[in-house]
This record gives C-alpha cells, sequence and structure tokens, in this order.
C-alpha cells in the first residue's frame, strides 16, 4: 500500500516542477523585490519593510483598495444576484413558455460582453460616455442636460462599475443555468403538487442545489475584481485624481511610469496576500457549507 | 483543487510583471566597437517616427544616404512602437541585442536615468569632433547632456537631437473672421477674444483633461510670470520652488478661472488628446494650446478651412525642447557607424526634408523651404531659441510626475479641488520625487 502510494508521487514531478518555474520562482522575486529601491536598471538596493511601511502611510494605496470593494460589488454581488434571477427566469419561466431555444438565445445574449476583450468593451464605453458621447445626447434629447461622466470624481466609478456589471452578468447567467440542467426535475414537479410557488421552489430547491455553482462563480469573480486593469485602464487610466484607481493599476503604475520597481512590487504582493486570504476564506467557507 | 489553481493563476499574472523586470540585470558588457573601418558591417538602428511623419521621411533619406556613402554596410532598420521603447528601453540596452543607435526620449526619467546607469555611450569627445554643438542652441543642448546623477543641463552629451518642439496656440481662421475676432498678440487680447467667443455661445479654447494638454496650458501660464531662474530651479533643481506663489500660483488660478469663465468647457476632465486635436481638425474648435508635434497632421488633414499658429501670447518662455535623441548604446558594436548616421541626420539636405513636411529641424536651409506656413513655424522657434525660451514641459522634473499634473489638471477642470489644493498635490510630489533623484 505505501509503495503503491509512493509510485504515484511521480506523476506530480511535472506540476511541482511547473509551479516552481511559473509560480515560487516569480514570487519569491516579487518579495525580494518589494524589499529594494530599485528603478528597473542596475543593482536593487535592500531597504527592508521601507516600501510597505510607505504603503500603509500612502492615501492612493487605501483609495486604491476602497475603490477594489467598489468593484467586488460591480462584478461579483450585484451580477451574481442578478445572474441568479436572470437565469432561474430563463431556465423556469422562459424555458417552459417559449423552449429550451429561445432561453439559450437570451442566454447568448447576456452572455455577449463576456465574448468581447474587456479592452474593446472598454473603449467601447467611453465612447458611450464622452462628453459629446451617445449617453450624454439621449439626456440631452430628454432634458437631463451634459454631464462629463468619467471626468468626474462622483460619477467616474459609479460609470466603471455599471460597466463591469454590464461585462459580467452574462458569466453567472451561463454557469447558473448549466446548474439548473442538473437538478432533478422531479423535486420542482414535487414541490408543485404540494403546491409550492415559484419563489417557495427558487428558495427551497433552486438555492440549495446549485451552491456549488455559487461558491465557484464568486470565486472567480472575487479574484477578478481584485486584479481587475483591463476595464480601468481602457476608461479613466485610473483617474480623474485617484477616483477610480485599483490596486494593480496602482503597482502598474509604479513600475512602469513612476520607476520604483520595489514600491510597485510592494503593491503587488500586498495585493497577493490579499487575494490568496481572500480564496481560502471562501474554500474553508465552502467546505463548512458542503460538509 | 480549485484553489491552488485560482490562487497560482491570480499570483502569476500578478508576479509575472516583477518577473519580466527582475530579468534585467546589471549593465555591464565590453566596448567592443568593431567599426575602426566603416567601409563594412552592420547598422543596426532603430526609431519611433512614423514613415509619413518629417522625422520619418527625412531620416528616411538619411538611411539612403547612409548606404551611398557606406557601401559595404548593411543597415538594419526597425521601427519601434513608442511605448516599446519607453518600457522596455532599460532592458534591451543592458542585453546584447540593443542596437547600434536609437531614438529615445529626452528628460531625467528617461535618458537621464539610462545614462546614469551607464546604458549610453558618452558622446562628448564625438560631439565636439564633429562640431554639433555648434548648431544645436543652449537649450537645445540642455536635453542632450546630463551630470552622474542623470540631471539634465549639465555634464557630458549623451544624446543628441535634430528637430525640436515647442508649444505654441494654433487657431481657425474661418472661426476667428466668422465671429470678428483679431489674432491676439497680449494676454489681455487673448482673454477679449475669448470672452468674444463665449459670448456667442462658442467654448474657444479645445482641451483634454485626461492627457497632457492641461498641463501644458497650466504651465504656459505660469511662465507668463516667469524667468529663466524659475525654469532653472523648476527643472535643473537650482533652487527652492515655491508651489504656493506666483508663477505657479498664477498658473493653476488663471486655469481654474478660465474654466469658470466658459473659455475650457467643463465637460473636458475625460477627454484625451486625440479628442481635442480631432475637434480642432473638424473645425469645431476656434483654438488649442498644444505642440509642433500636430503641426504635420493638422497641414494633412485639415481642408475645409484654413487655420494658423501663433505663439502664446505675451509669452517670453514656452514649454518646448529639443526633440527625442539619438542615443547610442553602450553595447553598440559599431560606434563609428553610428556617428555616421547621425551626422547625416544633422545636416542641412536632411534638415530640409523635415522642414518641408512640417518638422521643426535646428539646422534646416530655410531659402529650400517652400510653404510660408512651415517657414513661420520653424521662425518661430528660431525666435524662441535665440532668445533662450525653451522651458521644458512640466511633468519632467520628476519620474511619474505627468500622472500628477493630469490628476491635476482634471480636477481644476471639473472642480473637485481648488487651485491651493491642486499645488499642494503638485507641491508635494514634486519635493518628494526631486528628493528622491538628489539621494539616487
Amino acid at each position: 500500500m505505501t509503495r503503491g502510494k509512493a509510485g504515484y508521487w511521480w506523476y506530480l514531478l511535472p506540476g511541482a516542477v511547473a509551479f516552481t518555474a511559473v509560480v515560487a520562482v516569480p514570487f519569491g522575486t516579487n518579495l525580494y523585490l518589494s524589499l529594494t529601491k530599485w528603478s528597473g536598471i542596475g543593482d536593487p538596493r535592500w531597504i527592508g519593510f521601507d516600501n510597505y511601511t510607505r504603503l500603509l502611510h500612502d492615501d492612493v494605496f487605501w483609495t486604491s483598495f476602497r475603490n477594489t470593494a467598489a468593484m467586488v460589488i460591480a462584478m461579483v454581488v450585484v451580477p451574481t444576484l442578478i445572474g441568479l434571477v436572470l437565469s432561474a427566469t430563463l431556465f423556469d419561466v422562459i424555458g417552459r413558455r417559449f423552449g429550451p431555444k429561445t432561453a439559450s438565445f437570451l442566454r447568448a445574449t447576456f452572455y455577449l460582453p463576456q465574448v468581447l476583450p474587456v479592452v474593446v468593451a472598454g473603449i467601447l464605453w467611453g465612447w458611450l460616455l464622452r462628453p459629446d458621447g451617445a449617453v450624454n445626447a439621449v439626456g440631452k434629447a430628454i432634458g437631463l442636460g451634459e454631464h462629463d461622466w468619467l471626468g468626474d470624481p462622483k460619477t467616474a466609478l459609479p460609470m466603471v462599475m455599471l460597466v463591469m456589471i454590464w461585462v459580467q452578468i452574462g458569466y453567472p447567467v451561463v454557469i447558473f443555468m448549466a446548474a439548473l440542467q442538473r437538478v432533478d426535475p422531479d423535486l420542482y414537479e414535487a414541490a408543485e403538487i404540494d403546491g409550492a410557488g415559484w419563489f417557495r421552489r427558487f428558495q427551497a430547491i433552486t438555492l440549495p442545489q446549485i451552491r456549488p455553482e455559487t461558491f465557484v462563480i464568486t470565486l472567480t469573480c472575487t479574484i477578478a475584481a481584485l486584479k481587475v486593469f483591463g476595464p480601468i485602464w481602457a476608461l479613466t487610466r485610473g483617474g480623474p485624481n485617484h477616483a477610480t484607481t485599483v490596486p494593480s493599476y496602482f503597482a502598474y503604475n509604479a513600475f512602469f511610469n513612476k520607476l520604483q520597481v520595489g514600491y510597485g512590487a510592494a503593491v503587488a504582493t500586498a495585493l497577493t496576500l490579499v487575494i490568496v486570504a481572500v480564496s481560502i476564506g471562501f474554500l474553508k467557507l465552502q467546505g463548512r457549507t458542503e460538509s | 483543487m480549485r484553489f491552488p489553481r485560482t490562487m497560482i493563476s491570480a499570483g502569476a499574472a500578478i508576479v509575472s510583471l516583477a518577473l519580466v523586470l527582475a530579468g534585467c540585470g546589471s549593465s555591464g558588457g565590453d566596448d567592443n566597437d568593431s567599426s575602426g573601418d566603416t567601409g563594412t558591417g552592420t547598422l543596426k538602428l532603430w526609431h519611433y517616427e512614423s514613415a509619413n511623419g518629417a522625422m520619418g521621411k527625412a531620416w528616411d533619406k538619411a538611411i539612403e544616404v547612409f548606404k551611398t556613402e557606406h557601401p559595404g554596410v548593411t543597415v538594419q532598420f526597425e521601427r519601434k512602437a513608442f511605448e516599446q521603447i519607453q518600457q522596455n528601453a532599460s532592458m534591451i540596452l543592458a542585453s546584447d541585442q540593443a542596437p547600434d543607435l536609437m531614438e529615445y526620449n529626452k528628460g531625467n526619467a528617461t535618458a537621464g536615468l539610462l545614462s546614469s546607469k551607464g546604458l549610453l555611450t558618452d558622446l562628448s569627445d564625438e560631439v565636439a569632433k564633429r562640431g554639433w554643438d555648434k548648431v544645436l542652441s543652449p537649450s537645445l543642448q540642455t536635453t542632450a547632456r546630463y551630470d552622474d546623477k542623470g540631471v539634465m543641463g549639465s555634464g557630458n552629451w549623451f544624446g543628441v537631437p535634430n528637430y525640436g518642439e515647442y508649444v505654441m496656440v494654433y487657431y481657425n481662421k474661418a472661426l476667428f473672421k466668422q465671429y470678428g475676432v483679431a489674432v491676439p498678440k497680449t494676454l489681455d487680447e487673448m482673454t477679449a477674444a475669448m470672452d468674444t467667443f463665449v459670448a456667442k455661445k462658442v467654448t474657444p479654447l479645445g482641451m483634454a483633461g485626461a492627457e497632457y494638454p492641461a498641463g501644458q496650458l497650466y504651465y504656459q501660464l505660469a511662465l507668463s510670470k516667469a524667468d529663466r531662474s524659475f525654469v532653472d530651479n523648476y527643472q535643473l533643481y537650482k533652487g527652492s520652488v515655491d508651489f504656493k506663489a506666483d508663477p505657479l500660483k498664477y498658473g493653476a488660478d488663471t486655469f481654474r478661472d478660465w474654466v469658470q469663465k466658459g473659455y475650457i468647457s467643463k465637460q473636458s476632465a475625460s477627454l484625451k488628446a486625440e479628442d481635442m486635436g480631432t475637434a480642432f481638425i473638424a473645425g469645431k474648435t476656434p483654438m488649442i494650446v498644444s505642440g509642433s508635434w500636430w503641426y504635420g497632421r493638422f497641414a494633412t488633414e485639415i481642408k475645409k478651412f484654413d487655420w494658423g499658429t501663433f505663439l502664446f501670447p505675451g509669452n517670453k518662455l514656452n514649454a518646448g525642447s529639443s526633440g527625442n535623441l539619438w542615443v547610442v548604446p553602450e553595447q553598440s558594436k559599431n560606434k563609428k557607424l553610428a556617428y555616421d548616421f547621425i551626422d547625416i541626420t544633422m545636416r542641412p539636405e536632411i534638415q530640409t526634408i523635415m522642414a518641408n513636411n512640417g518638422g521643426v529641424p535646428v539646422k534646416a536651409d530655410l531659402a529650400k523651404v517652400t510653404d510660408p506656413k512651415n517657414k513661420e513655424l520653424i521662425a518661430n522657434f528660431d525666435a524662441i531659441t535665440k532668445a533662450d525660451g525653451l522651458a521644458f514641459y512640466p511633468d519632467w522634473p520628476v519620474p511619474g510626475y505627468y500622472d500628477v499634473l493630469v490628476a491635476g489638471g482634471q480636477s481644476l477642470i471639473n472642480g473637485s479641488k481648488n487651485p491651493d489644493q491642486v499645488l499642494a498635490d503638485l507641491g508635494k510630489a514634486y519635493d518628494q520625487g526631486v528628493k528622491e533623484i538628489k539621494n539616487g
């Protein structure tokens, strides 16, 4: 038995080598750089935890994490809730009344923004939201006037959140609809015979049955929200006045624009630690719920 | 199983950036110039000017001339993207893949930084030998020379510019005529002209808060109250800079005042420079304050109305500098060929091609410049350089200052901060940056 188990360890070797090369070494290097002062040229100078001390006192760093919380709402909370309702409606109402083809077609339309490269989506929305864009044209036509949606710190972040909700909705819809297809129809039938209405069935059958998929969506979308970069770069470049700066853009800016590689590495390390902590928290919660 | 994989991909995405940067070790490298004989070998040349731009056309001709004069030499020319060079120069120059000659950005954070790390060849002897210093006025030399900390303005030559650039006012002659506005010669006349447009519900000045134009206008306004010692203090750290006083206070206060008076649209904080330029090309904007880099494009693309340029009214100092530099990487294997090529680009025949295509050469034969508008563009630049009037750009003093200026400009446009708050932000970032540069 022991000899048999030992034999399988060889199968883990390629994965271990790849992990070391692709994850462990780069992460170790990043960690090392975060403890140095380095412009990207010449030799890094060891400064200990100075970059982390500086981070703690950097208003922009804290702003970036506050903005990340907003991105979690826009990319996880709202799309998951809307996706849940949409998929249940498509599956249970549209699918039954108009047939599965109609439901599939509508599912595909919701998924369409996910097919677009996120930077392209960002540029498109940038056109719509610019001062002389379509959104203001409509606003003017109905007497609401004009607004610089992405140039006003009060509206820039909400607009980016709106774009991300639009981008994200299709993902939970597709996953939830696949999950709903594996729920035993007999459960719904039995509940209906017992007189349970749509909402009661949704609450008592649908939600518990699709819990594993809900965890997957929440975890993957949370990680995506924590490291979001593309839409910020395409829409606002972190502005106006850091109103939409997120940690990954903050790190990018430190690396490439300010040539503060050590400081950027410290931001990247902090972000990685947050992502790891959130992931562990989620998985523990999932394990506890499933058990 | 999901946990490690998810974590791995997320972590890898973040740290890979650092790994790429970590790959560039120390500079090192030996100086093995194999070009003692210019009759053979290869000249590896990179630049990032567009093929149909003034510099692109002039340098294409320079390559032809070089090939004629060096028949045994192969020219390996690669056109690069600006961002490609901007973000990877340090890695490229530290490797054995470096070209023999490269166009590179001027300034402390770019050419200065690389020179201080020993990645660029000291061209001082060659400059003196070939007389390039005689062609370039002192203000054009500023961006070519760097001290041992990489601060421009003194020290050895690490680059050679062969064109210039400066900020001016572009105006739509048709709109000026339509609204009965004369070309202003003073700042008061400029504001009077803008009042006329505002009274007719036309926003007089195009703006783009999300990129450089706002910072440049703020700087132009500040320069109207500045002298050379301010520029030396601000750009070359020769003395302290007070962000609570004029000229910078005047720049920020006046900028905000112009927004409030409707000279600049309050809706322009999110616009990019391209938006500002295309609005001018479309004939929607009476004026924009921007650089000579637009000139060739406007000449090509504006067909429906007449347009012109004038210097920012009343200013003796103007944002502007030499153009980007020819630099010779320390790792270059054919430095002599590189010097020969630079020399060709400095010749009047090549400079005149630049002039005839809307560029601002440093040594053109004006008699051979056919377009009167092009002549005016060059004459204005000559007047500025002769009066020692180039004041460089507001984002140059410290690395990463561009973003700080953009944030400040956006705040002045959307009114989220008052000028004093913006100046406090600008001052804080400036002081911190200068401190870091001085401490090495």
